[in-house]
Order: C-alpha cells, then sequence, then structure tokens
C-alpha cells in the first residue's frame, strides 16, 4: 500500500524528510475523505437527536429572551445585586463567556501566525465558539444596565446632546474592545470558510441551498488568484486579530483594575485575566470538540494528538493563572495596606471562602493532573477537568467581582449578595444560546476547515509524490478510483461498503 | 367645510379688481381671462359651486349649535384651586413660601417653620427665630408631614363602623346635651399645652357637670412631673444646662434623644461644652449609667450598664456618698461601688458645674433624689433651673385610669370620648380596658387614623392633622405659640380636636380659628390683631416663657420604691422611630434604621449577649440575613412573641422593647393587584395596605410591623419585673442597615482621649497613614491619574461664575449625637424614597445619608463597647473615582467643586458605585415611584427630580438649595453672603455637628472649623481628596475609671 493508508506517528530518528513530520490527520483520510467527513454532517437529513438536542438549547435560549425581558420590564432589582455589590452575576457571566471566547481566535490567529498546523483541525469550531460566546458575553453588559434604551449612549455617535461617552472610563474600553473582537473575530471566520462554503455550494442539491451558498461563498472557484487574494487576506486579518485576543481581556481587566476597589486595584490583571481567558478558552474548546469529534466521527480529523496540544496549553496557562493568585497575595502582604490585606484574606477566609477554594482547587490544582501524559491523553479526565477548569473559573471572576465588593473600605456599608431565580436561569439561558448557535453552526457550517486542513497534510506538499518518480499521485496513473473512504467513514455509514455512493469531484475546488 | 363668503371673496376678487401690472409666465397664461378660473369648472347649466350657505349645511350649523348650547349646560366638577385673578403678593409660583407654626409633641408644642411649596406643605424645618429652637429638629418633627400625607388617613366620620357625615356627628353632638346634667362623661385626651383646649375642657366641663378628664399618654406616667411634685410641691419643669456643666451623670436619662421632651435645648447645650476647637478647650464629661445602649450612652465617656430597676440602688448610694440623707435601697458590685465612688468625686469637684438627670424609666422619686444631689452640689440655679407651669399637683395617670376603668366596669360612664389617644392598641392588658370600653353606653373616638380603638368605638371622627388644623401651645419653656395650618383638610371631614370639643361642649360648629382667637383674644391685653399677627408670622408670642424659678429647697422622698428582682426586667421605651406609634404608618420613620441598632422596620427585644446566652436564644447572620430566635415575655398577666436582637453593653438580665409596632389599621385604600409578571409589589412600599399593618373586613390583622409590647405593660411604670422569657421559635427575619458593627482597627471614625489630643492635636489627623511608619513618602504627593486634564483645572471650569465658591463641608464627631434629624432631613428634602423591609434586607436601601454606628472596643469580646456616630454621605471627592469610570459622563464635577449625578444622563452602570470608597451611592432598582399614592407624591420637594429606575443617586450637597440662593443672590446684584446656603441635613442638626460652607470665603464658619487640629478626611490615603472633612471625636473618661471598664458582673 502507499503512504496515504500508513503513516508514521512521527518522524524517524534524525530524520529531515518533510513528509515524515507527524501526521495531523490520522486514519489516513485523502482529501477527499476530508471533504466527505465534513460535508457529509451539513448535507443528510437532518438526525432526530439533533433536533432533540436543539428543541433543549433553543428552550434555553427562549428562557434567557424571556429573563431578559422579565428584567427590562421590571428592573434590575430583579437580579441579586445590591449595595455594596453593584455588580453581580451578570459581570460575573459577562467576564466568563469573554474569557471562553478567547480561544477561538487565539487558535486561529496567533497560532496560524506562529504557523501551527495543529490549529487547522480546530480552529473553525473554536471560533465559531469564540463568536457565540462573545454574542452571549455582550448580553450581559447591554442588560445590566439600569436603562438599556439608552445603551447606545456608550457609542460614539454624533448627537443633538452633543455628548460624547466619557472616554476615562475602563467600561467604554470595553465597549470598544468587545466589539471590535467580535467584528474581527466575525470577519476572520467568514473569510476563512469562503472556500470550504465553496465547497459546499458545489456539492448542493436544494434550489434555495444552492443560492444562499452560492452568495456566501461569493464567487470563489479555487482559482489561484483567488487563493492568493485569499491568503493574504486571511494573513492580514490574523494580524489584525492577534493584537485584539491580547487587548480584549486585557481591556476588560481594567474595568476593575483601573478602579480603587482592594482586590480590583491591581497591576497583574491585564496578563493574568488573558492567561486565564486562554485557560477557560481552550477548556471549553476541549469540552465541545470531545463530544463533537466522538458524535461526528471526527476522531481522525481532531486527533487525541490535537486534544493533548490543547491540554498542554490548559496546564501552562492554569499554572499563570495559579502563580497570579499566589502573587496577589504576596503583594497584598507586601503592600502593607490593611484594606489590601483584609481583601485578599477575605477571599480566602471571609464568608465567600468556599468560592475562593472552589477556584483555588479547580483552576490551580487540577489543571496539574495533566503533567501525566498518559491522564492529558484520556478523553474521559480530559473531559472533565475542562469541566472543573470552566467550573474554577466561573468562579474565578465570581470571586474577583463579588468578594472584592462585599466588603471593600468602610465595614459599614458592607454586605452581602444572593444570586435570585433569575440571574440563574439567565446565566443557564445564554448556555442555551450558545448551545443553540452551536447546533446550528454543527448542522449547516463545515465544522472542520477542510480547506485548511488539507494544506496541513504532508499531500498537500508539491513534491509529496516526487518520492514515487513523477510527482504525480500514483491513482492518477494507475487510473484505478483515486477516492476511496476511509474504513472509520464506512462504518460511521453503518457499514456500507465501497464505491457507490462516493462523490466523484471531492477534491474540485477543495484544496489543492 | 362651511364655505363662507367672507373667505370666498378674496379669492375671487384678487385678480379681476386688483389694479397695478398683470404677472405671467407664459403666453397662455396671459391671453386666459384671468380671474374666470373657478367659474371655468362649472359651465353654465350645470351645478354651482358651493358658496354660501346652502338649506344642508345651515341644519348642520344649526344642530351643532344646539348641541353647543346644551353642552354649556354641563358644568365641570367643582374645584377649589382658583387661579389666581390676582396674584397675592406674596406668592411667586414654584418659589416656596415658609409660615411659622408647630408641632404637638408629648405635651408640649415644638415650634416649626413648615416650607410650603404651591400650596402643600412639603417641608418641616425648626423655626429659627425661636428662643427654643435655633432652627433645628429631631426626626418627628420633620417626618411629620408625612403623616399628613398618609394615604391611610381616616377620611370619613363613621357611626358604628359604617358611613356617616359631619352633620350626624353634629345632631349627635346637639342630642348629648339633652341630658347633658345626668350624663356622665369621659374624656381620654393626649397630654397638651394648648390654652384653647384647656378653654375647650373648661367648656365640656362646664356641660357636663359629671365630666372625668384623662390624660393618657401611651407610655404612661410623667415620672419628671411626678418627681418634682415630690421634690419641689409643685410640678416645676426643670431645665439642664448642660453647656454650663462640667461633669453630667445621667441616670438612664436619654436626654440627647429626639423623644426627650426638651431634645433640642438638652442637644443644643450638651454640644456647648464639647466643641474642642482648641486643643486647650474643656470640655464636659458625661457619666452615663443606663439600662440600654442609646445614643446617649454612645455620646459617654464613662458609661456603666445596669439594671433599670437596680439603678435606684446606685441613686441612692451615690447620693448617700455625696452627703444626701437616704438609705441605699440595695447592694452594688465593686465595679459598680467604684463608679459611685470616682462620679461622687468628680460631681464634688465639679460642685455647681455639675448636674445629674434622671430618665423616664426611673420612679418619680429617683426624680426627687436627682434633684436633691443636684441641690447637694449646688448645682440648682446653676446648671439646672426651673419653669413654673403654674399647674395643678400633676395626677397619675395610672391612678385615673385605673378609676376610669373601674367607673366603666361599673357601667357609670355613659360617653367615653378618647381624642386621638388609642387605649385599645396600648393600654396595658392588666388594666381590662378593651372589656370595659364594652360597657360603655357610647363611645366616641377622633383620630388620623381608623385604627384599634376607632374600630371599637360607636363614633370615629376623623381628626384633622396639625398642619391641617389651627391650635396652639407652649413649647418647653413656656413661649406660646400658633399652630397655623398650612393647607385645608385633604379629607373634607376631618376635623381638629379643639373642634371636636367644642362641637362636643356645646354642640355647635364652630372653626378651630375663630376658638384659638377667642381665647387668644382673652389672654392679650391691647392690640389684639397687631400681636396675633405677630406671634403668627414669628411663630410665637414673644415673652410668653414660664417664670423662671430657683426653688428654694427639696424634700427628699421619704422613701424609695424598688422593684423585686426576680426574674428579668422589661424596660419600655418609646421607639426612637415611631415614637408610641403615631409615627408607624409612616414610612420614612419605618425605614429610619434604629440609632443604634440600625435595625428597620421591626422592634426587637434587646438583651445583653450573656442573657441570651441565658436564654438559649441567639440571631445569626449568614449569606447576609440575620435570623433571630422569638420570645415569648410573660409579664402583668400578658405575654408577647418578639424577635430578640443582641445588644452589646446592655445590661444582663435587662430586656428593652420599644413602643409603636404591631399596629392595625383599616384603610379604604384598596391592596394593589398586580399581574403575575409584573413585580410592582416591589416598587412601592403602600402596595400591600397600611404599612404599619393593615386590617381585613373580617377584623383579622395582615401584614403587621414588629410586635405591640404594651400588653405586658404595667399600668404605672416602664418597668416590668419578674418577666418570665421562653424561647418560641428560630428564624425570625431581621433587617439592619448595617451589618458590621466593628471598625476592624481602620481609622474611619477617629478619636482620641482629651489626654491624648492635648499632648499630640495632630495625632488624630495622622492616624490615616496607610503604611505605619513610613512616612517619606507621603500619599498625598503620589501623582493622580488625570492630574493634567484634571476638571477642575478646565477653562470651562474656571470662567463659570459658579468657581467662585467652592463648597465644602464639615462634620464634627464630637457633637454629634446620631439622633437622626439630619436623616430625615435629607430624606424629605431630597425626596428618597424608602423601599421596604424586604428591599432593604436586599441591601437596596436608598437614604443619601447614613449615620453609621460602630463598636469600639480594647477586647473582641468586651461586652460593654463603645459606640461612636459617623454621619456618612457623599464626600464630594476632589479627585472623584466615581467620575472617571462612568461611561456617559453622567457624574460629573461642578465648578463649584461638588460631585453631581446627571440623572437624565445616567445609564445605569453602577460602576461609579463600586468605585466609591464610601459605598454613598444609591441604585435604583426598581421604579419607587412609579406607583405611589397621589398623596404621598404631595411630600415631595419640587424643588428636586424623583429618580427614575434605572439611575444612580447621591448626596448633592443640597446643590438645589445653592443654586435657588446664588440666583437670588444674581437677581438682587449682590455677592452671596458668608453661610447664606445651609443644607438640609445642617438646617436639621440640633448640635450644629454639621456645617456646609464655601471654602473661598475666609469668613465661613466652615473655614474655621477646618483649622481645626481634630480634622481629617477618611480614607484620605486613597488621595481622593474629599470636600467632607470630619472632626475627630475626643473623649474626656475619667482617667481612674481607666480600668474599671471590665467586664460587668451580672446582676
Amino acid at each position: 500500500m502507499d503512504k496515504r493508508t500508513e503513516h508514521s506517528e512521527g518522524p524517524a530518528e534524525g530524520s529531515e524528510n518533510f513528509h515524515e513530520r507527524p501526521r495531523l490527520v490520522k486514519g489516513g483520510l485523502s482529501f477527499s475523505d476530508v471533504t466527505e467527513l465534513v460535508s457529509y454532517h451539513a448535507e443528510r437529513k437532518t438526525p432526530t437527536a439533533w433536533y432533540a438536542a436543539f428543541a433543549v438549547a433553543s428552550t434555553g435560549a427562549m428562557m434567557l429572551i424571556a429573563m431578559l425581558a422579565y428584567q427590562v420590564y421590571n428592573g434590575v432589582g430583579v437580579w441579586g445585586n445590591n449595595q455594596p455589590i453593584a455588580w453581580g452575576w451578570p459581570i460575573v457571566n459577562f467576564v466568563f463567556w469573554v474569557g471562553i471566547g478567547h480561544a477561538g481566535t487565539l487558535i486561529s490567529a496567533i497560532l496560524f501566525l506562529f504557523r501551527q498546523q495543529w490549529r487547522t483541525s480546530i480552529n473553525r469550531a473554536a471560533e465559531a465558539m469564540t463568536i457565540f460566546a462573545v454574542m452571549c458575553a455582550l448580553i450581559f453588559p447591554t442588560f445590566h444596565v439600569g436603562r438599556v434604551w439608552a445603551i447606545y449612549w456608550t457609542l460614539p455617535i454624533p448627537n443633538q446632546m452633543e455628548m460624547w461617552p466619557q472616554f476615562k472610563s475602563p467600561l467604554l474600553w470595553d465597549v470598544f474592545a468587545v466589539s471590535s473582537y467580535f467584528l474581527v473575530s466575525l470577519v476572520f471566520w467568514y473569510v476563512g470558510m469562503v472556500p470550504d462554503l465553496a465547497t459546499f455550494r458545489d456539492r448542493a442539491k436544494g434550489f434555495f441551498r444552492k443560492r444562499i451558498l452560492g452568495f456566501l461563498s461569493l464567487g470563489w472557484t479555487g482559482a489561484n488568484r483567488h487563493w492568493r487574494n485569499y491568503e493574504k487576506a486571511y494573513l492580514l486579518l490574523a494580524g489584525l486579530a492577534t493584537p485584539l485576543v491580547l487587548s480584549v481581556h486585557s481591556v476588560v481587566s481594567f474595568d476593575f483594575a483601573v478602579s480603587i476597589l482592594p482586590g480590583w486595584h491591581t497591576t497583574i490583571f491585564p496578563p493574568y485575566f488573558v492567561a486565564g481567558a486562554i485557560f477557560s478558552g481552550f477548556a471549553m474548546v476541549v469540552t465541545l470538540l470531545v463530544i463533537a469529534r466522538k458524535i461526528y466521527s471526527l476522531e481522525n480529523l481532531i486527533t487525541l494528538d490535537h486534544l493533548e496540544k490543547m491540554n498542554i496549553i490548559i496546564l501552562v496557562t492554569g499554572t499563570i493563572v495559579g502563580f497570579a493568585y499566589i502573587t496577589e497575595f504576596f503583594i497584598a502582604w507586601y503592600s502593607q495596606l490593611e484594606y489590601e490585606q483584609y481583601a485578599f484574606l477575605n477571599r480566602a477566609f471571609g464568608p465567600y471562602a468556599w468560592a475562593y477554594w472552589i477556584m483555588m482547587t479547580c483552576n490551580l490544582i487540577s489543571p496539574q493532573l495533566f503533567w501525566f501524559k498518559k491522564l492529558r491523553r484520556s478523553i474521559p479526565v480530559m473531559f472533565g477537568l475542562s469541566i472543573l477548569v470552566n467550573i474554577g473559573m466561573w468562579f474565578e471572576r465570581f470571586v474577583i467581582t463579588i468578594t472584592s465588593l462585599h466588603r471593600d473600605f468602610l465595614p459599614s456599608s458592607w454586605g452581602y449578595y444572593t444570586p435570585t431565580m433569575i440571574d440563574v436561569l439567565t446565566f443557564v439561558g445564554t448556555f442555551g444560546l450558545f448551545f443553540t448557535l452551536f447546533l446550528l453552526f454543527l448542522r449547516f457550517i463545515p465544522i472542520v476547515a477542510m480547506a485548511e486542513v488539507k494544506t496541513a497534510m504532508p499531500e498537500s506538499d508539491p513534491h509529496y509524490y516526487d518520492a514515487e518518480g513523477d510527482g504525480h499521485a500514483p491513482a492518477a496513473q494507475d487510473d484505478t478510483p483515486y477516492i476511496k473512504p476511509s474504513q472509520g467513514y464506512r462504518n460511521y455509514r453503518g457499514g456500507k461498503q465501497n464505491g457507490d455512493d462516493t462523490p466523484d469531484d471531492g477534491t474540485t475546488n477543495g484544496g489543492t | 367645510m362651511i364655505e363662507l363668503d367672507v373667505l370666498n371673496d378674496h379669492s375671487a376678487k384678487s385678480r379681476d379688481e386688483e389694479s397695478g401690472p398683470h404677472f405671467w409666465r407664459s403666453p397662455v397664461q396671459m391671453d386666459a381671462p384671468t380671474g374666470s378660473n373657478s367659474g371655468d369648472e362649472f359651465r353654465d347649466g350645470m351645478s354651482s359651486p358651493p358658496d354660501g350657505a346652502s338649506r344642508r349645511q345651515f341644519l348642520q350649523l344649526m344642530g351643532a349649535a344646539m348641541a353647543m348650547g346644551g353642552l354649556t349646560a354641563c358644568r365641570r366638577p367643582v374645584e377649589k384651586i382658583l387661579p389666581y385673578a390676582r396674584k397675592p403678593e406674596e406668592v411667586i409660583p414654584g418659589v416656596p413660601n415658609e409660615y411659622a407654626s408647630a408641632m404637638p409633641f408629648r405635651g408640649i408644642v415644638r415650634p416649626l417653620l413648615v416650607k410650603s411649596s404651591d400650596g402643600r406643605p412639603t417641608k418641616v424645618d425648626g423655626n429659627p427665630d425661636h428662643p427654643y429652637s435655633q432652627g433645628a429638629t429631631s426626626p418627628y418633627e420633620i417626618a411629620s408631614v408625612l403623616n399628613l400625607y398618609d394615604p391611610d388617613r381616616s377620611r370619613r366620620v363613621l357611626e358604628d363602623g359604617s358611613n356617616a357625615s359631619w352633620s350626624d356627628f353634629m345632631s349627635f353632638c346637639r342630642s348629648l346635651g339633652d341630658r347633658a346634667d345626668t350624663q356622665s362623661v369621659a374624656v381620654m385626651a393626649p397630654p397638651t399645652s394648648s390654652p384653647t383646649m384647656q378653654a375647650m375642657r373648661e367648656r365640656m366641663e362646664s356641660r357636663f357637670p359629671n365630666l372625668q378628664w384623662v390624660t393618657y399618654a401611651a407610655e404612661g406616667d410623667d415620672a419628671v412631673a411626678q418627681g418634682m411634685q415630690l421634690a419641689f410641691g409643685q410640678p416645676l419643669r426643670p431645665e439642664y444646662d448642660f453647656g454650663a456643666a462640667d461633669v453630667i451623670l445621667s441616670l438612664d436619662a436619654d436626654f440627647l434623644d429626639g423623644t426627650a421632651p426638651n431634645f433640642l435645648h438638652n442637644s443644643q447645650s450638651f454640644a456647648e461644652h464639647r466643641r474642642v476647637e482648641d486643643p486647650s478647650d474643656d470640655m464636659s464629661r458625661l457619666y452615663a449609667v443606663e439600662s440600654a445602649y442609646s445614643i446617649t450612652g454612645g455620646m459617654a465617656d464613662n458609661r456603666l450598664r445596669m439594671q433599670a430597676r437596680r439603678i435606684p440602688h446606685f441613686a441612692t448610694a451615690l447620693a448617700a456618698e455625696l452627703g444626701v440623707n437616704v438609705a441605699p435601697t440595695g447592694s452594688l458590685t465593686a465595679n459598680e461601688q467604684r463608679y459611685v465612688q470616682e462620679i461622687a468625686r468628680d460631681l464634688q469637684e465639679a460642685g455647681p458645674q455639675s448636674v445629674v438627670v434622671a430618665g423616664e424609666t426611673q420612679s418619680p422619686e429617683i426624680h426627687a433624689l436627682a434633684m436633691a444631689i443636684n441641690e447637694q452640689l449646688g448645682s440648682l440655679g446653676e446648671t439646672v433651673s426651673f419653669f413654673d407651669t403654674e399647674d395643678e399637683a400633676p395626677t397619675l395617670q395610672s391612678e385615673a385610669l385605673d378609676a376610669l376603668v373601674a367607673d366603666m366596669n361599673n357601667r357609670d360612664i355613659d360617653t367615653l370620648i378618647m381624642l386621638g389617644v388609642n387605649p385599645m392598641y396600648n393600654a396595658p392588658a392588666s388594666l381590662g380596658f378593651a372589656e370595659a370600653a364594652e360597657r360603655v353606653g357610647t363611645v366616641v373616638h377622633a383620630g388620623l387614623h381608623v385604627d384599634e380603638t376607632a374600630r371599637a368605638a360607636d363614633w370615629h371622627v376623623p381628626q384633622a392633622h396639625y398642619l391641617e388644623a389651627w391650635s396652639d401651645g407652649r413649647s418647653y419653656d413656656g413661649t406660646l405659640s400658633i399652630i397655623q395650618p398650612l393647607i385645608d383638610p385633604l379629607y373634607e371631614d376631618a376635623h381638629s380636636l379643639l373642634e371636636i370639643v367644642n362641637a362636643l361642649a356645646t354642640g355647635t360648629d364652630a372653626a378651630g380659628y375663630d376658638l384659638v382667637r377667642d381665647v387668644w383674644r382673652g389672654r392679650v391685653e391691647s392690640d389684639f390683631e397687631r400681636t396675633w399677627r405677630r406671634a403668627l408670622h414669628d411663630g410665637y408670642l414673644a415673652d410668653s416663657q414660664y417664670a423662671s424659678v430657683v426653688p428654694a429647697d427639696v424634700s427628699l422622698p421619704e422613701s424609695v420604691d424598688t422593684y423585686s428582682e426576680d426574674g428579668y426586667e422589661v424596660v419600655f421605651r418609646l421607639d426612637p422611630t415611631l415614637l408610641d406609634g403615631r409615627f408607624s404608618n409612616n414610612a420614612w420613620m419605618q425605614e429610619l434604621p434604629d440609632p443604634t441598632t440600625k435595625i428597620v422596620w421591626d422592634n426587637v427585644a434587646l438583651m445583653s449577649p450573656a442573657t441570651a446566652e441565658d436564654l438559649d436564644v441567639e440571631v445569626t447572620y449568614d449569606a447576609g440575613v440575620f435570623r433571630a430566635d422569638r420570645i415569648a415575655i410573660e409579664a402583668n398577666g400578658a405575654s408577647v412573641t418578639i424577635p430578640i436582637w443582641i445588644q452589646p453593653g446592655f445590661p444582663d438580665g435587662s430586656i428593652g422593647v420599644t413602643l409603636g409596632y404591631g399596629r392595625s389599621l383599616s384603610t379604604r385604600r384598596s391592596k394593589r393587584r398586580t399581574p403575575f409578571w409584573n413585580t410592582d409589589e416591589y416598587t412601592d412600599i403602600y402596595g400591600d395596605g397600611p404599612l404599619a399593618g393593615g386590617v381585613n373586613e373580617d377584623g383579622t390583622p395582615y401584614t403587621p410591623v414588629g410586635t405591640n409590647v404594651s400588653p405586658i405593660r404595667s399600668n404605672n411604670g416602664r418597668v416590668a419585673s419578674g418577666a418570665t422569657v421562653t424561647k418560641v421559635d428560630s428564624g425570625y427575619k431581621i433587617v439592619s442597615t448595617q451589618e458590621h458593627g466593628s471598625m476592624e482597627g481602620r481609622p474611619i471614625a477617629r478619636w482620641s482621649t482629651l489626654e491624648e489630643h492635648r499632648n499630640d492635636p495632630e495625632r488624630i489627623r495622622e492616624m490615616g497613614e496607610p503604611v505605619p511608619g513610613y512616612r517619606e513618602d507621603s500619599y498625598e504627593e503620589y501623582p493622580e491619574l488625570w492630574a493634567d486634564n484634571h476638571p477642575s483645572e478646565q477653562p470651562e471650569m474656571k470662567d463659570n461664575w459658579y468657581y467662585d465658591n467652592q463648597w465644602g463641608m464639615v462634620v464634627d464627631l464630637n457633637t454629634c449625637t446620631g439622633c437622626n434629624a439630619c436623616v430625615i432631613a435629607c430624606t424629605s428634602e431630597n425626596n428618597v424614597q424608602v423601599v421596604g423591609k424586604e428591599e432593604v434586607g436586599n441591601g437596596r436601601h436608598m437614604y443619601w445619608m447614613r449615620m453609621d454606628r460602630y463598636y469600639v472596643s480594647e477586647d473582641a469580646n468586651d461586652e460593654s463597647p463603645e459606640m461612636v456616630m459617623q454621619p456618612v454621605t457623599c464626600q464630594h471627592c476632589e479627585n472623584a473615582p466615581c467620575e472617571a469610570v462612568c461611561p456617559v459622563a453622567a457624574t460629573v464635577h461642578s465648578p463649584d467643586g461638588t460631585n453631581q449625578m446627571v440623572y437624565n444622563r445616567c445609564i445605569g452602570t453602577r460602576y461609579c458605585s463600586n468605585n466609591c470608597p464610601y459605598k454613598v451611592r444609591r441604585f435604583n432598582y426598581y421604579n419607587w415611584v412609579g406607583t405611589l399614592p397621589t398623596q404621598v407624591q404631595m411630600a415631595q420637594n419640587p424643588r428636586v427630580t424623583v429618580r427614575s429606575r434605572g439611575v444612580m443617586e447621591k448626596c448633592t450637597f443640597c446643590i438645589h438649595r445653592v443654586r435657588s440662593t446664588q440666583r437670588q443672590a444674581r437677581n438682587e446684584d449682590r455677592p452671596m453672603q458668608t453661610d447664606e446656603v445651609q443644607t438640609a441635613c445642617q438646617q436639621a442638626c440640633p448640635t450644629n455637628a454639621i456645617t456646609f460652607g464655601d471654602l473661598n470665603d475666609p469668613e465661613s464658619e466652615l473655614v474655621q472649623k477646618r483649622d481645626n487640629s481634630r480634622r481629617y478626611e477618611m480614607l484620605d490615603y486613597l488621595n481622593v481628596k474629599p470636600r467632607l472633612s470630619y472632626l475627630g471625636r475626643v473623649r474626656n473618661p475619667n482617667p481612674r475609671l481607666a480600668d474599671a471598664d471590665a467586664p460587668a458582673e451580672t446582676a
């Protein structure tokens, strides 16, 4: 057999051969297999299970809408916010979701610039997650204000009042940072999707499907010129998105760091928040992809190697975050400021100590398990851990926001915060919205960047077949069918045997 | 439309008949015969154009005319509001007028100046011209305006519970006369100082020979008057000059609390000798021996907690120590003995410059004994002076009540008239008043509410609020005032007590105005009209004080009655917010935190930690909620169930309760029903019926606030001894505005002793160092974030003419007693909303000004800590942290240096609140004002915006007052005068602890106070540069008692 079905797991010792790099795509998938595997999920009849999942998720989304309507109708008082804890769950959830929305663009932009080709299998889903998470995040600062109908005053729109927003306010920076992050991520995601949408378009059967995909794929034909422009645009957008990845959470952290509240007023916040965001974002990617790759039989595209790499990032960022927690304590002690010291002691031993220790356990201790290769390659372990990390990171924001506020300078104004049912249901509702969007994504959009994955496959190297002699793929030589469905794919389709339902033009546009 | 010739004429004639040149645009137009265009449309033989009135139009016109003619016959409803055809000279719409009046309060009147905004009384201040008020008030006067607008007030005369009218009542009054000679009539009336009421009483007495007139106060006998009677043989009224005293001893006297009749004078004179302007200044020393933790105890330099029933032991021991011939009544502990000796020594050293005051919980004998001690010290005439009220010897209320009830039980009373009193609610159960009342022929009740007594009465007449009716009265010193109404009674049937008594006495309906004038005419010798007008304008009749006398000699009480010391003692006090229940349907007062416990919307059984342990009861604090155990207190044959509260500094074995809670009021206002998605029940507190607690048609009470403790009172004293206490249940939710009582060692409310202050005047200021011992790099020189474009440096600011005044405030913690007058004044002035128990519990109270109370003790488990009060409001920082973080510039700096909220601009991110280190910002979590009853809306100050939901609010330094004064000055083309503007809190403060003024004016009191070496700024290390600074408190404890504050022994 040729090399397409037998892959070495890594280069041989001392080998400098380009082809011998570890294969990112397993299972001997050919280009066509990749196309088939990815397109199949968008083209087949909608499975009942999807409907079931969608029903649950969209119920959650409807609940979110209902909760927000209730809140707008009645006032912020339906939440648990009070005096002195003027920011409660909504801001906790905001920072949580923005944090989750961090991984996608990091994967697609920064890892792209660093030529980390393993990103290609996961970037589409991760970016989708980013965009949906940022959408969920944006809901909170919008609706948490007292008068949501005047929220547009935070935007620099020329108006008859001749009023600009107040540019010194970190909240305003936030508006700019998060909205530009959202827009750039969205454009980046869409631009990266154009070749894959064109593949879909070419395979589309229905009238509307053809028209819609035709519109969305922007007349992509796979021409050399298209590719050239595309690559350049993608590179530029990656360059643009990279600083935003770092800025968005830095700016979110300014909401806290610029204030004078003990526990918030900390210069460590920007890097610590960015690390935390990457940490939680990767954890969320792991959570989602562990499920998706299983259900959608993408194990060969999103392999254990991919997951392991993400787990390593989780380990690194988790440790950075843990280091930051400890540094905060050190600085509080070193500053000799009683207010500062009290704020941190109160976190660890005050009424919210439980939240603090949940945070410490989940964020600092649990990722340390990933030091063990066996554990970081174990699906159940990583799934459980990623959930823990997400819980821990939510509690980190809870600890920062609420424990700092509830006991600040004057003991006379100390208070306590308890969320209401509306708080809880709103937060649950954002998960409903998130999963609704994610399910739609899984159903209608190429869930893996087919074109990019192909570029990461050894076959994409023009000289890949040089070793065989004439530089052409063997199949083309022999006149035997070039496309053979992989075993995994066939199993997926219910053990149907070879050939008969093989599409014939899988490689037309996908990627050469 | 009806075509009218007049109109048509114009168009028809315009072109033809005008002379002058033709204007044309095209040859066609020139050729066409001008003027006939309209005619062309209708050729000959066709219908003519509509022109003139046709038959059809004529009919239309006439029909319409008839219909309209008919409409004029309909009259608009009669409204009493009339436009000014000729504007009265003194009324300018939108500019408030102030009228002098007075509020009846516990048998005296408190002189007032009432602000009327377009005919509505909206704000009550003290009368600054009055010799006995000097412009300050207690919380009660200010809050009384909301009683006027109470939506649950009684509106109709009721006969046997069903609607009747005033004329029905008048015919009843006339019918009384038929058999007046044989009738035996009893009247229960509140203590009053009104000469007109006295005259009405005489009229009653002349009509009904068998009249019993019982003066009834909910709190029981007037121990002071009784005590003075005992000591001097006449009911002289004592006045204490604390300003002249070096040593003051309070024997359970909470003389600094608003409930004290002479509160204003007490506070003012006390503050006089506590203003340490220079470290070398002297200050008085206050000893408090008390059975509660009162605000007087909080001000005390040395405080000894002691059961009320054991304080006579202390008093007698002290008297004996000072050489008064009295036998000790009981034994004291070693610690108490030590206090006796030290206080005696201190008193003796101070001699005439000392004063001993006995409190209302103490028996008349102790009051007499206190006077004997004062005499022994030589302070009679020095620090204690007396007014001769010329009253007859006071009868004991308890005895009169007992006699009355006995008569009622014997069916000897034909008619019982209860004037503005509520014995069904607040008479002790042992009296059996309710049962006795059933045996009375006719029961007449007059009151502001259809309350417990009104429902049991045959006749109920709505009483007019004092701001609605003419009356008069005397202030504490006897100065006569006219109570001048500012508004017609809101409800037609409402009549003043004077009018009601007059109706009952004469059967004729006379206006209160005439009644008062008739009486005054008799008093004023000459030129009545002029004197009357003068008194009305000034608010008092000059030189009408009681004569001041110095009694020659004090007769010692023969014996001092003591209580048995079995069981627990229960001490009944007037509530510092609800008084005896008169303010219980007053939202401001319900939400005004108790000065010491900071509890709102509840009354509790206060006890010391040791007592709680004894009883095995506790208050738990979990997740922001206090859960208290409830106890059943059984005393005097009755039992009440009430939640407990553990109060450090309370004497062991004593339980303190307050009156005024557990009401049940009938109202005509229905409960609001709201759709299920609407949380309107949160948006205002009036939705659930009467605030104090309502009663359904079938007589079942609902949502009462707190517990009525009157049933377990004894008829003749404030102390019930031998009470048994059992735990009932747990988990009662208590809401307090301050959950944490310790300063955690932070230099927030700073204090030092007089000695420390003299040795190191800078001590208080230097307490704020964030890092102890590290002074080289002062935080005051730290760079500022926005220093380059600081708001105050902008040309728009500097060029503004407001820039000339830079406002600031100083609060003197040494004279602030924590009486809460400022809090209520601010609430009334600034339309601050009330949110109810539930929402206060959620941490959403709105009061702009809060009175922080901290306990201070060396030892964390000290059961008798010191207490310090600190009023906190917006500090108006120059580097305001709130301003920098608002994304929409809704909170900004004014050119005159205040930090202002622009409500219209605020979108409610609440970031400002988070960034405020003082946490003085208040957020409208709901639309608190959306559904307020109309009456309550009338109480609001039209010069201050009512805030809607979703916006932040906070103290403005009463900027509306500043602006209107500035406007006034500009209109008059003059600079503002020194200290021309007063904030509402400053105006109300009885001790002048709050000073507001212009930092740019070297003459201002503010600038002088800022020179005080006690001045500091709270959290100054943050470098936010507050415009509000505090003068640290200086305590003057007896050094010889320094180590005596060890945990006190249980009695």
